[in-house]
């Protein structure tokens, strides 16, 4: 027994200490790669730029009273190649830390690569990988380089990602145009065969932001903002949706969560403002006999009534109503402006596609190769709106009715 | 076959051992002063020794008392030993010489506890605990006088075990005084107390106490043959005692458990476990321990059932943190930096940027600080006490961090560490954790998490295996026991918890009556009585 | 026979964690797409009859071991052949299960620590368990299982707030219809995890009340199937179709997609802890019966003196049954079943049961004529 115990703990303590540590990495050996940009070259290489976090700088010893540290938050270095692996790998000639994608929380692709090439081989790696976040969101830059999106600083959230995360977020939130997409969603999307994905974009003036002093500012030099929309088709981007056009999308995704939406009244452009609070989107297929597909999209709208530029009253549910019935009209607008343009893009970023497949999987079955060219830009849609505003603020009748 | 031949062996050693020892004793001589002068040459002329001569019987017999200076009850000596010899007159009736003990013993001393004595060594056996011997002149026999006494330490409120509510007194060094606290309690003649001698030299009296019916026959006899098995020069203190009688003295786990207050005593017997008192140590053990018994504090059952359990939880809980905390954190920074959220794991970075030691060594460098201040904490006089502290606070602290060989984080998380490792209300299990929270960061710097989670198997196994005197040490958890969980974990209400616990006590396991849960007056009870007295008939 | 004894309660928590064990980290009967779930349940209804054949044969020799009532029942020479059968198939299963541990924590954590350490380390703690004797490794059960259970309430709680569940993923329902299930219940979801459950009949005489070990079973059998349901419901629920069809581990990416305030993020460890603690008992259970089927066919006394043997034997098949981890998955779905698992999980109990069944009626028969 004793003797078995002994050989039992050598082996254990020869395991232990022999082994040393393979996996383990101390922190300060680690580069905190906060975000990365994937551009394409003219020759079709790949140009990744990641940004690193120094910690020190975004969370050391500032309140000491030196104000803001003189080395900004982040550093960012480029490499190019054929793969993202070996891409990876090289850009250790530029660090001198082990580079750590475990909190890359922003994937930006540009919109040359992704018009030209496609996002599909980028993803394939990242999807693979077992350091990256499934959770990490996708941007794509608009008319700028990821590259620059990558160096362009920020001034309220120090980590320039953590900006554009918090951005979309907070404008998907309350704007409703954006929508925040993760590895994950896209992934999804791309593969299923009903479902096409829209991704966010952003834009950045160029050589504009890289510099402290461009954020020591009330009014940063180079800016990060979102811009649109990227519609994709078979992994390319197509096309890019603005305004009312995005917003039909996002409704028809159930995205929408809070957004303001105005109505003209009287001749009076954008008299009354609808202050969305909640609503819930259904879509639902119709799939007759013949093979007429009909979608119905039924809204239902809650908020309030939250601005009027002209002196309506609004204590009088007879104004009301005509106002809800003047909302419904806007969203149901925007709504249609979203399906003609998918329908004339030829790709199901509406989801229709999916609904059909839950509503009569053996049609389907049919349908499924050809649906973006021949099935999808011929279907129907209904749309029903139903607005409801529930209260108008502190007042009832506006200070300027006479 | 080896170990049966050793048994075999041991056994009959024994045997001849106790047989030589009554033959080897050697009897009393008739003459005072042969054997006063045998005493004195036996005790070496020992300072503490008085030998008092005297006359008595109307200046008829020649005596002497003899006793050891203070361990004696001085005056009862004075009073009731001295005082009667030395005013007896000569007998009414002649006395035999050799019957004056028995005379002395039955007519003239006014104490309890008289023994005659023939033999030396019986005789010193009483001189040592504290007995005056008085020999008297032309009788090979002496008489032994109970007059035990002497100072000792007042009862007071147990040091170790602090309890908000609940009795104030603690143990004592003094056995009876210990035996009695707990009889106060027990008011039931059932309560057997069986005593025994261990140590060669000190001769340490050492008490079985338990409840004949409640208690596990089983248990009390295996506790006494343990017992009877130590074969040990000395026994200074229960802490001997356990390590002796233990079932896995190779586990860090305690297995038996001590106790310094009363009441947590007299709660064990009343739950059907074993007492072992010692003479001169005021903790008690009791057996059959359980893992969970060690996170009850008697607090637990003076206050409310809800708010008890939720402590105990806690206490579990702040168990794993004391085991686990400074592992996990080693773990997490140098395996899994993917778990820590991202802002967090910044601010931990710029923390360690500076710091030029591996997590690991940081780790330990701290602990071991801290295990240092500790015992120098426990160790120093009061008065030095202060300086200990503020010289720790300067080291685990702010000084260490501003000379930037440790990161704030690992002082936190030391800091953490300490104060969750004296939540444990016992020691020995709060001392289990110090020594393995070493190894665990070890383990988690070598493996990580998947280290540390085969580690949690490990310690659990463990613990699964042990026995506690025929007990699995982890019931009623494993094996669970329904019956037995609604005083582990939990503390059910005192009306729900209406059976001991069915492994420990074995047999009787009834504890109280039904319907014990209070309610408020005006509701049920009225309408009850008022039922029964038919008052109430339109239900 | 040990002569040691483990409660109902403790079979009904070891065949639970048994069953949880590796199936946890696979996408179970994904043949069936969206409808895999209903394969897992379909597999645990069909595993019943499975167990309550295992039951019957328990029931004709309650007292002994399968190592020695197969010779029994087929007599010495066949019976012997059969016993060792079921050894090699335990010892194979439990290699394998090793192995999946070992290569889900290589490619999901620990990519650079050698896949032999990892494997050695479990199997250490194996051997020290098994050294503790059946009644250790049944009471270890009993607090990991709350563990287990303690996890996965919380994470259900976690996947619900992140408002990850979209049912959506889960319709169309019976989309390939009642066949395409009933195929992948029949030749996959049947036999892994169910009727690897096996092993539990070299467990069975250990039971001490013989009359509870019924309903203790079948309710093991039918939670844990519910629990595999459940969690291939939402695996699929918040993956999607697709994904978890090509995920290694779907429940490792289910996990990693929880979000909580932006703090509870990427908790792999979770899933770490669910799957050792599920593997631990697995491979504990197979090796056990590896152990005293060894110990009852070639009549070795001292168990102990097999168990390190026995241990290198289970590492070193670990590490050599397969070369890499798709060669190890493709053995695992093609060969594993059709040639080991329908044999001795189907065929093999039920010749027993018939002959075991005839025997009976033939002593009885006899009996009555004299």
């Amino acid at each position: 027994m004793k003797t078995r115990l002994c050989c039992l703990t050598s082996a254990l303590l020869g395991i232990i200490l022999l082994s040393g540590c393979w996996s383990n990495e101390e922190l300060p050996d680690l580069a905190l790669v906060s975000a990365m940009g994937v551009d394409l070259e003219k020759d079709g290489r790949y140009t990744v730029t990641v940004q690193v976090i120094n910690p020190g700088n975004v969370a050391g010893e500032s309140t000491q009273g030196t104000g803001e540290s003189a080395s900004p938050p982040v550093s960012t270095f480029t490499e190019s190649g054929w793969n993202l692996t070996e891409i990876n790998r090289k850009i250790s000639k530029k660090v001198s830390r082990h580079m750590y994608y475990a909190h890359t929380n922003l994937i930006v692709i540009s919109e040359k690569l992704a018009q030209e090439k496609g996002i599909l081989q980028v993803f394939e790696v990242l999807e693979r990988d077992h350091e990256f976040r499934s959770s990490a969101k996708v941007v794509i830059s608009y008319r700028s380089d990821a590259e620059d999106i990558m160096k362009t600083l920020s001034s309220i959230d120090k980590v320039p990602s953590d900006k554009i995360i918090n951005t979309m977020k907070a404008t998907e939130k309350a704007w409703g145009e954006h929508v925040s997409v993760s590895i994950r969603e896209l992934i999804a999307k791309l593969v299923s065969s009903g479902e096409e994905p829209v991704v966010t974009t952003f834009h950045t003036t160029r050589n504009k932001g890289e510099t402290l002093q461009s954020i020591q500012q009330t009014n940063p030099a180079g800016r990060l903002k979102a811009a649109g929309l990227a519609v994709f088709k078979d992994g390319r981007m197509v096309d890019m949706t603005t305004g009312e056009t995005s917003k039909g999308i996002v409704w028809l995704l159930n995205k929408v969560k809070n957004t303001a939406v105005s109505v003209n009244w009287e001749g009076e452009k954008h008299a009354a403002v609808y202050d969305l609070m909640r609503q819930q989107t259904k879509v639902t297929a119709d799939v007759e006999k013949g093979g007429d597909i009909r979608m119905k999209v039924d809204i239902a709208a809650e908020g309030n009534a939250s601005e009027v530029k002209i002196p309506i009253n609004l204590a009088s549910p007879d104004v009301l109503n005509k106002m809800e019935q003047k909302v419904e009209e806007t969203i149901k607008q925007s709504i249609l402006s979203a399906v003609d343009k998918a329908q004339d893009l030829e790709t199901d970023i509406l989801g229709f596609g999916a609904v059909v497949h839950r509503t009569d999987p053996e049609a389907w079955k049919r349908w499924k190769k050809e649906w973006d060219e021949r099935y999808f830009p011929d279907v129907q849609v209904d749309v029903s709106v139903d607005v409801f505003i529930r209260r108008t603020g502190l007042r009832n009748e506006p200070f300027h009715r006479n | 076959m080896p170990y049966r031949l050793r048994r075999l062996f041991r056994s009959k050693k024994q045997q001849t051992h106790s047989i030589a020892d009554q033959k080897n004793r050697t009897p009393l001589e008739t003459s005072l002063k042969e054997n006063l002068k045998e005493f004195k040459k036996r005790t070496g002329n020992s300072s503490d020794v008085v030998i008092r001569t005297l006359t008595t019987g109307g200046m008829q017999w020649e005596a002497a008392v003899v006793y050891i200076d203070g361990i004696v009850d001085n005056l009862s000596i004075d009073e009731f030993l001295l005082e009667p010899l030395l005013q007896l007159q000569v007998p009414a009736s002649p006395v035999q010489q050799q019957d004056v003990p028995e005379f002395i013993a039955e007519q003239v001393i006014a104490l309890g506890g008289i023994d005659p004595v023939s033999d030396w060594e019986t005789l010193f056996e009483a001189v040592t605990i504290g007995r005056a011997v008085l020999f008297i002149d032309g009788a090979a026999k002496a008489l032994s006088a109970s007059t035990i006494g002497g100072e000792r330490r007042a009862v007071e409120e147990p040091p170790t075990e602090i309890s908000i509510r609940g009795p104030r007194e603690g143990f004592t060094e003094s056995i009876r005084t210990n035996t009695a606290m707990v009889r106060r309690r027990i008011k039931n003649p059932n309560l057997r107390v069986k005593t025994m001698k261990i140590g060669r030299q000190t001769k340490t009296n050492v008490e079985i106490m338990y409840l004949e019916g409640i208690a596990d026959n089983k248990v009390v006899e295996e506790v006494r043959r343990r017992l009877k098995q130590i074969d040990m020069g000395s026994i200074l203190d229960s802490g001997y005692i356990e390590e002796l009688i233990e079932d896995q003295p190779s586990s860090p786990f305690p297995t038996i458990h001590f106790t310094e207050r009363p009441d947590s005593a007299a709660g064990n017997i009343l739950e059907g476990r074993v007492a072992v008192f010692v003479d001169g140590s005021p903790f008690i053990l009791h057996m059959p321990a359980v893992f969970i018994q060690f996170f009850q504090s008697v607090d637990d059952y003076y206050s409310r059932s809800f708010i008890a359990s939720s402590l105990r939880m806690l206490r579990i809980m702040v168990f794993l943190i004391s085991l686990y905390a400074p592992a996990t954190y080693v773990a997490a920074t140098t395996f899994h930096q993917e778990m820590i959220p991202t802002q967090l794991l910044i601010v931990l970075s710029a923390q360690r940027e500076a710091v030029p030691f591996p997590a690991v060594i940081e780790a330990f460098i701290m602990e071991t600080t801290f295990e240092i201040l500790r015992e120098a904490g426990i160790r120093m006089p009061k008065a030095v006490g202060q300086t200990v502290s503020i010289v720790g606070a300067l080291v685990i602290g702010q000084s260490a961090v501003q000379a930037g060989i440790v990161s704030p984080a690992m002082v936190i998380i030391v800091a953490i560490t300490a104060i969750a490792s004296f939540t444990t209300p016992s020691y020995s299990m709060a001392v289990a954790a110090r020594m393995i929270r070493f190894i665990l960061m070890v383990i988690a710097a070598s493996f990580g998490f998947y280290g540390l989670i085969l580690s949690f198997i490990v310690i659990t196994a463990h613990l699964c295996g042990l026995r506690s005197f025929g007990v699995p040490y982890m019931a009623p958890l494993a094996p669970f026991i329904r019956a037995d969980f609604e005083d582990s974990v939990i503390r059910l209400p005192w009306w729900e918890a209406k059976e001991r616990p069915r492994l420990i006590s074995g047999q009787n396991s009834v504890r109280q009556g039904e319907n014990l849960k209070p309610e408020a007056p005006g509701t049920q009870s009225i309408r009850k009585q008022r039922k029964n007295t038919g008052e109430l008939d339109e239900d | 026979m040990e002569r040691a004894k483990i409660n109902a309660g403790q079979l009904f928590v070891l065949i639970f964690l048994f069953e949880m064990g590796s199936a946890l980290l696979l996408s179970l009967g994904i043949e069936a797409k969206q409808d895999a779930w209903l394969a897992v349940l379909t597999g645990m209804c069909g595993s019943l009859f499975l167990f309550w054949m295992y039951y019957r044969l328990y029931l004709f020799y309650p007292d002994m071991l399968p190592t020695s009532y197969m010779q029994h029942i087929f007599g010495p020479f066949f019976g012997k052949i059969a016993a060792y059968l079921y050894i090699l198939l335990f010892m194979y299963n439990g290699a394998r299960v090793l192995r999946d541990f070992g290569e889900m924590l290589v490619t999901s954590t620990y990519t650079e620590t050698p896949l032999f350490i990892i494997n050695a380390l479990l199997l250490l703690i194996v051997l020290y368990v098994i050294h503790k004797g059946i009644e250790v490794i049944a009471r270890t059960g009993e607090i990991l299982f709350v563990v287990l259970y303690v996890l996965a309430v919380t994470g259900s709680i976690l996947i619900v707030v992140s408002g990850l569940i979209n049912i959506d993923h889960l319709k169309p329902v019976l989309e390939g219809g009642i066949g395409r299930i009933l195929k992948t219940a029949g030749t996959e979801t049947l036999y892994v995890p169910f009727g690897e459950a096996v092993v539990f009949f070299m467990i069975l005489p250990y039971v001490n009340r013989p009359d509870k070990i019924k309903p203790a079973m079948f309710s093991a059998l039918v939670l844990s199937g519910i629990n595999l349901t459940i969690t291939m419901a939402v695996n699929i629920a918040v993956l999607g179709v697709d994904l978890t069809e090509r995920s290694q581990f779907p429940l490792l990416n289910t996990i990693q997609a929880i979000q909580v305030a932006e703090f509870l993020e990427r908790l792999d460890v979770f899933f770490m802890i669910a799957i050792i603690v599920g593997g631990f008992v697995k491979i504990s259970i197979y090796f056990y019966a590896v152990v005293i089927g060894v110990s009852d066919l070639f009549r070795v006394k001292e168990i102990s003196s097999l168990i390190f043997p026995l241990g290198l034997v289970l590492l070193f098949l670990s590490m050599v049954i397969a070369s890499g981890y798709a060669e190890h998955i493709k053995e695992g779905l093609r060969f594993v079943p059709l040639y080991m698992h329908l044999p001795l999980h189907v065929i093999l109990p039920a010749l027993l049961l018939t002959v075991a069944a005839l025997k009976k009626r033939h002593s009885m028969n006899k009996r009555k004529q004299s």
